[in-house]
């Protein structure tokens, strides 16, 4: 499956891109068939010393603010390796795999989508109005079911307009995603504070509590919930439709050279234009699964800083489903982990994105052997 | 201050768009060699953090600004490095220094949430300040401001005037032409991509040292993102640029002078606004030939985004 993906064709449009369908993340240059073990190992090693790297400067950052680094890794270690806390990994991945899956699958079309950020929150937001809007007066079944609907079709929406955008007027998709995350948090402030406020509350700004009908089931006697399992659910869609669909296919024929896709005959505008809608729709699902599996309510905060950490999962991962989970689920624990520094190492909360940052930079940067650069 | 409100809403748009303005200049500059910089927000975070705590330290406020700018700089600095020499995805880099911005100035800028500066005052410029309407909205402002409206009439020429901007503009637009006439290509992108994080770290000090006064985590609220944007609507040019930079200003002025004066437009649709504005002008203006971007950019913007 990778004729057009040939070193030729992707040197052309990205000199430093690997192959989207990435044998191995060793070598750039892409070849059907995996690499040697050897060469694995030589990757993996790489990756383990890069991120070896990362945790050692954080240590730096955090010696600068007279944290002692050795007790806060441990307290991060032990914040995050009991039962219950392994079960919050669960319930903040959520969201974060499915932000990280909204990138991915436009990624593999080549776009850059940001706006997994507000694309959760629309989804919440129409997952809130569906749910508000018919009360009781509808079964549970058929409450949840128009609930996921709207919060597909709502993230959908929001992210096919900077598709669009894109293709029509040839404006880039990073920015307008990104600027239209402060949209997206404004919409929603906006009802949480007036059209939607709960006037019978507690006086504390939120949408009315969703009723517990129509909540996500709980798994046995914990916390989690069953957005985990729809989360994991689509990580495998997303894996088939990448290997095994035509439509996934098509993508990353379009993601490695858009030139080469558009003389084959590939409706190039609405491919792309499908990938941003259907990462749009995971994020939107992403929102519906936090607002009926563990928030209830909208709220000012509601899902901040969730759809970033989904966009570096996706790129940790290198946009690969299965790894996507993975990487989305280690770095809801690492945002754990950073709880743990605000309450035993006395650091601000959001000195955790040093560590997501020096973390990132140190695979983007150092885990694969970059070629010199041709002339 | 009294007057009317578009002339308080345009005296605020130069006071709070000159942030604004810093930083686009300075992602003209990174842009015109061929580089992206979305970290654009994290030179600001830097800047502002840095340029207050050194301000509130010294108890020198240009020595703050002076820091502001360095500190921009420097994160530039792991964009260039990481961009040139690492050779990884240009705007997936840019975000994730914005991340690592985020979180270096919330773990060091704590200690100076209350702290206190000798912020800058607006000095009126003698003559200019008396015009009628105009004198009030430009020449009102402070020191900072007027550094900015500096700044573009001489990036111009610097980009267009000089042999200096001749081989920032070749790094751009074709490398390889340079690289032919015996220029090493490589220096010229990392002067130009730290040169404009110096500029988007003096945007940020001037936003906590010559606007909010203050210091608060994430204060910058997007204002380096719609610097890249005004950049792109503006075609790399620091004169459409400096007007698109004001016309920001003057949407984020626009909220606070509508409250002040006890109107009842809803808070969160007032501060959509700059937002939404800067999509609606890419919208409007995205597709001219002037905005077309160096041949070096159009890689970054149309190439696969897979790593």
């Amino acid at each position: 499956m990778t004729t057009l993906l040939d070193p030729d064709a992707v040197e052309a449009t990205a000199p430093a891109a690997p192959a989207p369908d990435g044998a191995t993340a060793a070598s750039p240059p892409p070849t059907a068939a995996p690499s040697p073990w050897s060469a694995r190992l030589v990757g993996l090693g790489r990756t383990a010393a890069a991120l070896g790297g990362a945790l050692v400067v954080f240590a730096v950052f955090m010696k600068a603010k007279g944290a002692d680094p050795v007790a806060a890794y441990r307290e991060m270690l032990s914040s995050v390796t009991s039962w219950k806390q392994v079960g919050e990994i669960l319930i903040r991945g959520t969201p974060i795999i499915l932000a990280a899956l909204a990138v991915s699958v436009p990624a593999r079309a080549g776009l850059i989508n940001v706006g997994g950020e507000g694309q959760l929150v629309i989804g919440g937001v129409a997952a809130a109005g569906v749910a508000l809007g018919l009360g009781d007066t509808a079964s549970p079944v058929l409450v949840t079911v128009l609930m996921i609907l709207a919060a597909a079709l709502a993230g959908a929406a929001w992210s096919a307009l900077a598709a669009v955008l894109r293709v029509y007027v040839d404006i880039n998709e990073s920015v307008t995603t990104l600027l239209m995350n402060y949209l997206a948090v404004d919409l929603m402030l906006y009802l949480i504070y007036d059209a939607w406020k709960d006037r019978n509350g507690s006086g504390q700004p939120a949408t009315p509590a969703l009723p517990v009908a129509d909540r996500l089931p709980l798994v046995g006697q914990s916390r989690i919930h069953a957005g985990i399992v729809i989360a994991l659910v689509l990580a495998v869609l997303v894996y088939v439709l990448f290997k095994k669909t035509s439509f996934g296919f098509r993508l990353a024929v379009v993601g490695g050279n858009p030139e080469a896709a558009h003389r084959a005959g590939l409706r190039v505008g609405l491919l792309l234009i499908g990938a941003m809608a259907l990462g749009g729709a995971l994020a939107g699902i992403g929102g519906y699964a936090q607002l009926a599996g563990t928030e209830f309510k909208l709220r000012p905060g509601f899902l901040v800083g969730y759809g970033y950490v989904g966009f570096l999962a996706s790129w940790l991962a290198r946009h690969k489903p299965l790894g996507v989970v993975g990487a989305a689920l280690l770095l809801s624990a690492v945002v754990i982990g950073g709880d743990s520094l605000q309450l035993e190492s006395n650091l601000p909360a959001a000195s955790v994105n040093v560590l997501m940052g020096l973390l990132l930079l140190a695979v983007f940067g150092f885990s694969t052997k970059r070629k010199a650069v041709a002339a | 201050m009294s007057g009317t409100l578009l002339a308080e809403v345009l005296t605020g748009g130069v006071r709070g768009g000159t942030s604004i303005l810093f930083a686009a200049l300075g992602e003209t500059i990174c842009e015109r060699a061929g580089v992206v910089n979305l970290g654009t927000e994290g030179n600001m975070l830097m800047g502002a953090m840095t340029g207050y705590a050194v301000a509130s330290i010294t108890g020198n406020t240009w020595v703050g600004v002076a820091a502001g700018a360095a500190a921009g700089g420097a994160l530039a600095l792991l964009h260039a490095y990481f961009v040139l020499n690492r050779r990884t995805n240009q705007l997936a880099t840019g975000l994730v220094l914005l991340f690592l911005a985020l979180g270096v100035t919330s773990l060091f800028g704590v200690a100076y949430v209350k702290a206190d500066i000798d912020a800058f005052q607006p000095v009126a410029v003698p003559g200019l300040s008396s015009l009628p309407f105009l004198g009030e909205i430009f020449f009102e402002q402070t020191v900072l401001t007027y550094l900015a409206y500096a700044l573009v009439p001489a990036l111009w020429w610097l980009l267009f005037r000089s042999r200096w901007g001749v081989v920032l503009r070749a790094a751009g637009e074709r490398s390889e032409v340079l690289a032919t006439y015996g220029y090493r290509v490589k220096p010229v992108q990392y002067l130009a991509v730290v040169a404009g994080g110096c500029l988007g770290g003096l945007g940020g000090a001037q936003l906590s040292t010559a606007y909010t006064n203050a210091w608060f985590e994430n204060m910058t609220q997007g204002r380096g993102f719609i610097a890249v944007a005004v950049v792109i609507f503006a075609g790399r040019h620091p004169i459409k640029v400096a007007g698109g930079s004001l016309l920001f200003g003057a949407a984020l002025a626009l909220a606070p002078a509508l409250q002040a004066r006890g109107y009842s437009v809803n808070q969160f649709a007032l501060d959509a606004v700059p937002y939404l504005l800067t999509i609606v002008v890419l919208v409007l203006l995205g597709k001219r030939e002037s905005a077309q971007p160096p041949e070096g950019l159009q890689k970054v913007f149309e190439g696969s985004a897979v790593t």
